[in-house]
């Protein structure tokens, strides 16, 4: 008989150095049961200092959302630390299983471990329900797990994208535990300008490829305008069929592509004389 | 977080038996350059041997790579208190699935383990910049490099520490091939022959040697080949 | 900016919240939904710090339910106002949630109600109540226009009055608004506002 699995409704550990018991996630036997924490007073002082001295890979445009034929999700893949960027090719669509994508913006390690448990618990409750997991049961996982660090300093701004048997779902997920699902999001330091042109070229009945060519570009002008965002530009489509990756292409050729004369592009100046 | 303890100066006894500090910075910069460049059958892993504090030289002899297994070695710089701490703990780690497996780790565990031992000091962390090389199942070599907290990504080749900003450019020119996203997939490794990666990783400590005042002394190589590890020194000026 | 209205009329309770999902400067959605029914006569109506407005909202429900299952009889406005309160004091001395709320109920035999709730756990039962910086313009609106006998179209149209009034003032207003209403024969929703209107 199947089981129902209540693991999602159980409460997390709310953020208390005593509490926090990620030993089974991570199966740190010889190092200790949890995250060490230092005997300082003040903590956040000492992450502001340590994350000072430390700076975590950042910086980041991703974009998802819903339309007819399913959903598309894009990301550049610029990773940087301070003013200096530490890779051009990060992976930041996080392919959770055949049916779910998880995309990455925020602290780059924060990102990276935390969804990779989130996989990791994802096919637990596939092997313990014989069936997947819910869009929506994933991104509470992965919400409940990030409440339950609050004010620890964590920092990600996720979108968990999928296809389940309720149809298409996109789902926002932070570090502050915020957790909402929508047609339309767009998180990191360059969605502002990726919101720009997302919102004016979204339609919901518009085609495939029409979609395809829309993520891309958004994510294109965000790493025009934002210096932190760059690289290549990937973009997955996912459909009842699940996910597949649609588009990669350098940002560099991107811009020449879409503007292959100069003067056919807005900041194109002549000197006045 | 904000451990309420009774207000005083100095250090506060907190009751449980640990010392609460009421300001602690138990981070050092030690400098360091460690670079490492994969071909497709062997990996050359390279770092200098000069530990400093502010302007200050401590040593010209202190190893920072350390080797796992005959396919396997991690370079660590920065802050040395630290990467004695990280890297005795993945020795043991180690040593402990070499006990419960009768083998080595291969690259790819490896790299995840580094990651996760990073992770867990997310709260804390280890003020240190990692390269995991060796080579990987298939016997091409392997970069793995690391941010301080533990994301990581595979790559051909990479430099990290105080000279990261001299050399890595120098890398990119010689080396940068496609990147691993493009869609269709395009080769993202330029494998160059062994004694070319070898000259081009000597000649890029001769340059930051100039002008990083973190590297220096000697230059320590490890070149990984099926046949095993190999070390080779380079002397660098000594000023 | 959370705006969160509430008034109790003669045979109903009426609330109000914006629909605006905010990060850092971005609205990122205009339909979330801040009133959250606890049971089919109790309302919350939210504002305050997104992760702890969800999770301390649905433990409430999830709790008030769990109660209501365990004790086959329901818990009233009072009851379920006051468990919720001291809730929020207790999480007060260890993790705050950062959450301001108004309970609507009503009430069997007993009527409409309204309390107020901040997230220092200071609860008072109110004929009008109000959270955020609209409510500045719309408290004292209400004070004037608010009676005992106000029916469900009055108060439909001051609250209408009082969204035009924050629109009008406030510089950072909510564009979109949904307004409930709770009364004998349980919680609908009567109006929503989206951001053209």
């Amino acid at each position: 008989m199947d089981r129902m699995d209540l693991s999602c409704l159980e409460s997390a550990p709310r953020s208390r150095a005593a509490e926090l018991c990620p030993a089974d996630l991570m199966s740190q036997s010889v190092s200790g049961s949890s995250f060490p924490l230092p005997q300082v007073q003040d903590m956040d002082a000492f992450q502001r200092d340590a994350m000072a001295y430390i700076k975590p890979n950042h910086g980041t445009t991703t974009l998802g959302f819903i339309f007819e034929h399913g959903v598309i999700v894009a990301v550049d893949s610029r990773a940087s630390s301070g003013t200096y960027i530490s890779s051009q090719t990060v992976k930041k669509v996080i392919e959770i299983n055949p049916f779910l994508l998880g995309t990455m913006a925020g602290g780059a390690a924060d990102c990276q471990f935390w969804q990779r448990n989130l996989g990791m618990r994802c096919r637990l409750y596939e092997l313990n329900n014989n069936r997947r997991i819910s869009v929506r049961a994933a991104s509470k996982l992965l919400a409940n797990t990030m409440f339950s660090y609050k004010g620890m300093g964590l920092s990600m701004g996720t979108m968990i994208a999928g296809y389940d048997p309720t149809g298409p779902a996109l789902w926002y997920v932070d570090s502050d535990g915020q957790r909402t699902s929508g047609k339309v999001f767009s998180v990191g330091s360059g969605s502002l300008y990726a919101y720009g042109v997302l919102d004016n070229g979204y339609k919901w009945d518009m085609a495939v490829e029409d979609a395809i060519e829309l993520g891309q570009r958004s994510i294109y002008h965000a790493t025009f305008r934002d210096a932190v965002s760059g690289g290549t530009v990937s973009v997955y489509h996912v459909t009842k069929d699940g996910w597949t990756k649609v588009r990669g292409v350098d940002v560099g050729q991107l811009h020449y592509k879409y503007y292959p004369e100069c003067d056919l592009h807005p900041c194109h100046g002549k000197p006045p004389i | 977080m904000t451990i309420i303890v009774p207000s005083g100066t100095g250090n506060v006894y907190a009751g449980s038996g640990t010392i609460q500090h009421p300001s602690w910075s138990p981070y050092d910069e030690n400098g360091g350059t460690c670079v490492a460049v994969s071909g497709n059958d062997y990996c050359v892993v390279a770092s200098s041997n000069r530990l400093s504090t502010g302007f200050s030289i401590l040593t010209r002899d202190e190893s920072k790579i350390i080797k796992m297994s005959h396919k396997c070695v991690i370079a660590t710089a920065n802050c040395q208190a630290d990467r004695k701490t990280l890297q005795k703990t993945l020795q043991t780690r180690h040593i402990m699935y070499m006990h419960n497996h009768g083998k080595p780790m291969s690259v790819a565990a490896m790299a995840q383990l580094v990651s996760n031992t990073l992770y867990y000091k997310r709260f804390f962390p280890y003020y240190t910049y990692n390269l995991v090389c060796g080579l990987d199942e298939e016997g091409k070599g392997a970069v793995y490099t690391y941010d301080p907290v533990g994301s990581y990504e595979r790559t051909g080749y990479s430099c990290e520490g105080t000279g990261k900003d001299l050399i890595q450019p120098v890398l990119d020119n010689q080396l940068k091939a496609s990147s691993p996203l493009v869609l269709p997939a395009e080769n993202w490794m330029t494998a160059l022959p062994m004694d070319d990666a070898v000259d081009l990783v000597k000649d890029a400590f001769v340059s930051a040697g100039e002008r990083d005042i973190y590297t220096g002394d000697v230059v320590e190589l490890l070149i990984i080949t099926k046949d095993g590890v190999r070390t080779e020194h380079l002397d660098l000026k000594k000023d | 900016m959370d705006y969160l209205m509430g008034l109790r009329g003669k045979d109903y309770v009426m609330v109000c919240s914006d629909t605006t999902a905010v990060q850092q400067i971005i609205t990122i959605k205009h339909d979330e939904d801040k009133l959250m029914s606890v049971d089919d006569h109790t309302l919350l109506a939210l504002s305050g710090e997104p992760g702890d407005r969800v999770q301390f909202s649905e433990f409430i429900k999830a709790n008030v339910q769990l109660y209501n299952l365990r004790n086959s009889r329901k818990l009233g406005t009072k009851a379920t106002a006051n468990y919720l309160r001291g809730e929020l004091a207790t999480a007060l001395r260890k993790r705050p949630y950062s959450t301001n709320l108004l309970i609507a109920g009503y009430d069997k035999g007993k009527g409409p109600s309204l309390y107020w709730c901040d997230y220092l756990a200071t609860m008072h039962k109110m004929n009008i109540a109000g959270t955020g910086y609209g409510s500045y313009f719309v408290l004292s609106m209400f004070d004037r226009l608010w009676h005992k006998e106000l029916t469900e179209e009055e108060g439909l149209a001051l609250m209408l009055k009082g969204i035009d009034e924050v629109k009008k003032r406030l510089v950072v207003a909510p564009p979109s608004y949904c307004i409930k209403i709770i009364d004998a024969n349980g919680t609908r929703t009567i109006k929503t506002i989206s951001d053209s209107e």
